[in-house]
């Protein structure tokens, strides 16, 4: 398998930090004296939940869950459901769903709704990414630490063919070469 | 008057309940505190068409939703001149006229305090608060007017399609901690977009699917856009967006060709957005494809 190169460094690892503990600061002012409830998706937002809960000066919760994946879909394609639920409920916490990236707005369009019909007391969303270049569905973004421009990045959860998570940083990705219809 | 003077559509209360009860389903029970996002969601739909002017008891407070595309208009009048009006609208003499307006106001708070939490309305909520004591109804459609212009809400065209599916998608996240699902999607006839239908290039197919997997509606080519006319008034170019997603009253454009071969398209896609400044577009070029190939992880074939 080939795999293409970084084709340079988007965010270093300092300005994530710095931005992560920016949000933290913003979202802990926000729910000060109250108990927050983190919902990752899984994989991507693992490594960026970790920071912003590392950051938080709240009490926090974490919970995780995953959907299916359209590439896995045998033959028809489906609809999307829930791969792996929430261990616990969420009913009359506050919730915030925390991603790795908001792209297009189809899996976060999707996870807010399952996630607001489990009678949390608040809903919010808090992404490391944003590339609103691409969006299609609108979502509301509650906190973010970077909007980015329409380019592939990996790296801080985020993957190429579920390598380059690791990557301390994120980085754009090279272009493949194209090839015209 | 005033929603004929602006050429506005009129909404009243009893228009919106009707619209509920059409967009929902007549037969759900709508807790008191679902109100305000349902009508919201109503108005959100109208106010992406088209210009309306809201008659309804607590519409101010709309406005933390609907923003700035709403000018909030107050009437106020001495106990005299509504009692007067009273007397005159329902035949009533003095004494009754002032037990119906009691009656009125006090269903009036009921309403407010059930659905809003508060029993009168602020005159700080309001944009323009007139006072019905020596202003006649011309008169106060005239103030009204003038500031409308002065904010150029009718110049500025509707709410935007983007700002009323970013409106219509926090309503549903309200409405569903009330049980209420969102309204009906508009209807397609899956099997003749979907099967049926002979796709322009794979790409399209399977953006279909994934439009299908998140359960999105789509339509493919729903609508051709006349660009330019010859002088018969023929149109003689026109451009055909490939998807119409009527949830988000969104068109798609898939673009598979090299950037430099798109140079054509994009002539077009800036003249449809010079002609239908209304029309919301989001186009997909080849990068972007592919992006979507990687990141859903599509058939790599199809994305050349």
């Amino acid at each position: 398998m080939s795999v293409p190169a970084i084709e340079r460094v988007l965010f270093t690892e300092e300005e994530i930090e710095r931005a992560i503990r920016r949000v933290a600061a913003e979202i802990s002012a926000h729910y000060a004296g109250r108990e927050l409830k983190l919902v990752g998706v899984l994989k991507g937002s693992v490594f960026f939940l970790a920071a912003l809960a590392r950051e938080l000066t709240v009490p926090v919760k974490v919970d995780f869950l995953a959907i299916s994946s359209f590439a896995n879909q045998k033959g028809a394609p489906g609809m999307v459901r829930i791969a792996k639920d929430l261990d616990d409920s969420i009913e009359g916490e506050e919730v915030m769903l925390v991603e790795d990236i908001v792209d297009t707005g189809f899996t976060t369009r999707y996870l807010l709704q399952h996630l607001s019909g489990r009678g949390p007391k608040s809903l919010a969303l808090c992404t490391l990414l944003d590339r609103t270049p691409r969006r299609i569905v609108q979502v509301p973004v509650d906190y973010r630490c970077f909007e980015i421009p329409d380019r592939f990045v990996v790296g801080f959860g985020l993957d190429y063919k579920q390598l380059y998570r690791n990557l301390k940083y994120v980085a754009v990705l090279n272009s493949e070469p194209a090839t015209e219809i | 008057m005033a929603a004929q003077r602006l050429e506005c559509e009129l909404v009243t209360e009893p228009d919106l309940a009707k619209m509920i009860a059409a967009e929902f389903g007549d037969s759900i029970r709508i807790p008191d505190l679902a109100w305000r996002p349902l009508t919201v969601s109503i108005l959100a739909s109208l106010g992406a068409a088209r210009h309306v002017v809201v008659c309804c008891t607590g519409a101010e407070l709309f406005s933390g939703h609907l923003g700035a595309s709403m000018l909030r208009l107050h009437v106020v009048a001495p106990e005299s001149v509504r009692l007067a009006n009273l007397m005159q609208d329902c035949r009533l003499d003095r004494a009754e006229a002032k037990v119906r307006l009691r009656q009125m106001e006090a269903a009036r708070a009921l309403i407010r305090k059930r659905r809003y939490g508060q029993k009168i309305s602020r005159p700080t909520d309001f944009d323009l608060v007139l006072n019905a004591r020596r202003l006649g109804p011309s008169e106060m459609v005239d103030l009204l007017e003038a500031a409308v212009k002065s904010q150029g809400l009718l110049d500025s065209g509707p709410l935007t399609a983007t700002d009323a599916a970013e409106v219509q998608f926090r309503v549903r996240l309200q409405l569903a901690r009330f049980g209420i699902v969102p309204p009906k999607r508009p209807t397609v006839e899956r099997e003749e977009v979907g099967d049926r239908k002979e796709f322009g290039h794979p790409s399209e197919q399977v953006f279909a699917n994934l439009l299908d997997f998140y359960g999105i509606v789509w339509d493919y080519e729903p609508r051709s856009f006349p660009l330019q006319w010859d002088k018969d008034g023929k149109v003689a170019e026109a451009f055909t967006p490939d998807f119409y997603l009527p949830e988000f009253n969104l068109y798609v454009e898939l673009t598979t060709m090299k950037q430099a071969n798109v140079t054509r398209k994009n002539r077009k896609i800036r003249l449809l957005r010079a002609i239908y400044p209304h029309v919301n577009i989001q186009v997909f070029y080849q990068k972007d494809v592919q992006d979507l190939v990687t990141k859903y992880g599509l058939p790599e074939r199809l994305a050349r």
